[in-house]
């Protein structure tokens, strides 16, 4: 009984992790667009140059 | 990985800063000073001197440039990054608590306290990244607030907005031009000890002494995510990359010595942005954090402490590989 009531419950935690993890997913599409689209292709200085963020990390 | 101590300040840190590219941390204490290091070793490269009074702010062009600092001294001071040089300095009635560029570094933002029957007030000056300018000393645009004293400001993306931290836990949104009040929001139950925007300033996260922390939307300050601490927090980052953020804080300094550096709880704690659960710890300060920062392209982070050190840290392995179930399953696209 225990650990069907675990499974259950960690059933509702996955759940709404699923959940979060889309809700935010979801807002940030939108936020970033809204943001491409009024920044208007216009990168400002404090985000230029920093492209070569892609190193290998050992 | 073992972190790198600095320790050259002595006392309280305050303040610490990177540079856009990550390769410099700058960083302020009580003692007058500013100093500059090479991020990934320590090394101490320069020492900024000429303020008479504690530092509360830094803030460095994106071009690394030039540097403004501001000060108990009721001063804000420019400083060629380079040589050390002190190139102007503007003066207050009050202490400077906030003095930051915004994401061009046209415009300059300062926060001088309430004190002695002036209001706390925010000024705004335009900027050049020049050496050779004198930059304007008349202010374009000055913001008050006499009910509800200003803690930290910045200017959000596109210099669209000024939002503010209060003392009461409020949060303010101001246009960006003309300074007109558009929103205060209820955030924290006490005062708000620090603001950071994540890396496109969509979003920012406040911390309070009140204990928690809080992610909100830039744009009409839609409280997002709330995390919740054993201590008062004095300061929070947003890690690019991971979906994480760091939080420090501490007991007070006046309660301290009642309480051993265990139960002072001055550890950086990590938790997940999304879910909000505490992920883990990292020990090492032996007083509250005062200030965290991460670097920009997330690859570690650095804690300024009441105990008048700084710890570099570079995340290891097993910093990046860590991921909840959920996102193991769900990769995003």
């Amino acid at each position: 009984e225990d650990l069907a009531e675990e499974s259950q419950a960690s059933k509702e935690l996955i759940a709404q992790r699923i959940r979060l993890l889309e809700e935010w997913r979801a807002w940030r599409k939108a936020v970033v667009a809204e943001l491409e689209a009024e920044r208007g292709g216009v990168v400002p200085l404090a985000q230029r140059g920093s492209e070569k963020e892609d190193e290998v990390i050992e | 990985m073992r972190p790198i101590l600095l320790k050259g300040h002595e006392r309280p840190l305050t303040k610490l800063k990177y540079n856009r590219e990550g390769d410099l941390l700058f960083t302020t204490a009580r003692d007058k000073i500013v100093n500059v290091y090479y991020s990934h070793n320590g090394e101490r490269l320069g020492t900024y001197m000429g303020h008479q009074g504690a530092l509360w702010d830094v803030d460095v062009d994106p071009t690394s440039t030039l540097l403004v600092t501001g000060a108990a001294d009721n001063t804000v001071k420019l400083w060629e990054v380079s040589t050390g040089r002190c190139l102007q300095t503007w003066e207050f009635n009050t202490a400077v608590k906030v003095s930051t560029f915004n994401e061009d570094a046209d415009r300059l933002l300062v926060v001088t306290e309430a004190r002695m029957g002036f209001q706390g007030t925010i000024h705004v000056y335009p900027f050049v990244i020049d050496l050779e300018a004198k930059q304007a000393t008349e202010p374009i645009l000055t913001i008050t607030s006499p009910e509800n004293k200003f803690t930290k400001a910045g200017f959000s993306y596109l210099s669209k907005y000024i939002i503010a931290g209060h003392a009461d836990g409020s949060v303010s949104q101001y246009d960006g031009k003309t300074g007109e009040l558009l929103k205060n929001v209820p955030v924290h139950d006490k005062e708000i000890t620090d603001l950071q925007f994540a890396p496109d300033m969509t979003y920012f996260i406040t911390t309070s002494k009140d204990k928690t922390a809080r992610i909100l939307d830039t744009k009409n300050l839609k409280i997002m995510k709330t995390y919740t601490a054993d201590a008062p927090l004095n300061t929070g980052a947003i890690t690019p990359k991971k979906d994480f953020i760091i939080l420090g804080g501490g007991q007070d300094a006046k309660d301290v010595t009642t309480t051993t550096s265990r139960q002072g709880k001055f550890e950086a704690r990590f938790y997940h942005k999304i879910f909000e659960d505490e992920i883990g710890r990292l020990k090492g300060h032996f007083g509250p954090l005062n200030h965290i920062v991460v670097h920009p392209a997330g690859t570690g982070f650095a804690s300024g402490g009441e105990d008048g050190y700084v710890r570099v840290h570079h995340f290891d392995k097993s910093y990046y590989d860590f991921l909840y179930d959920v996102e193991r399953m769900r990769p995003e696209n």
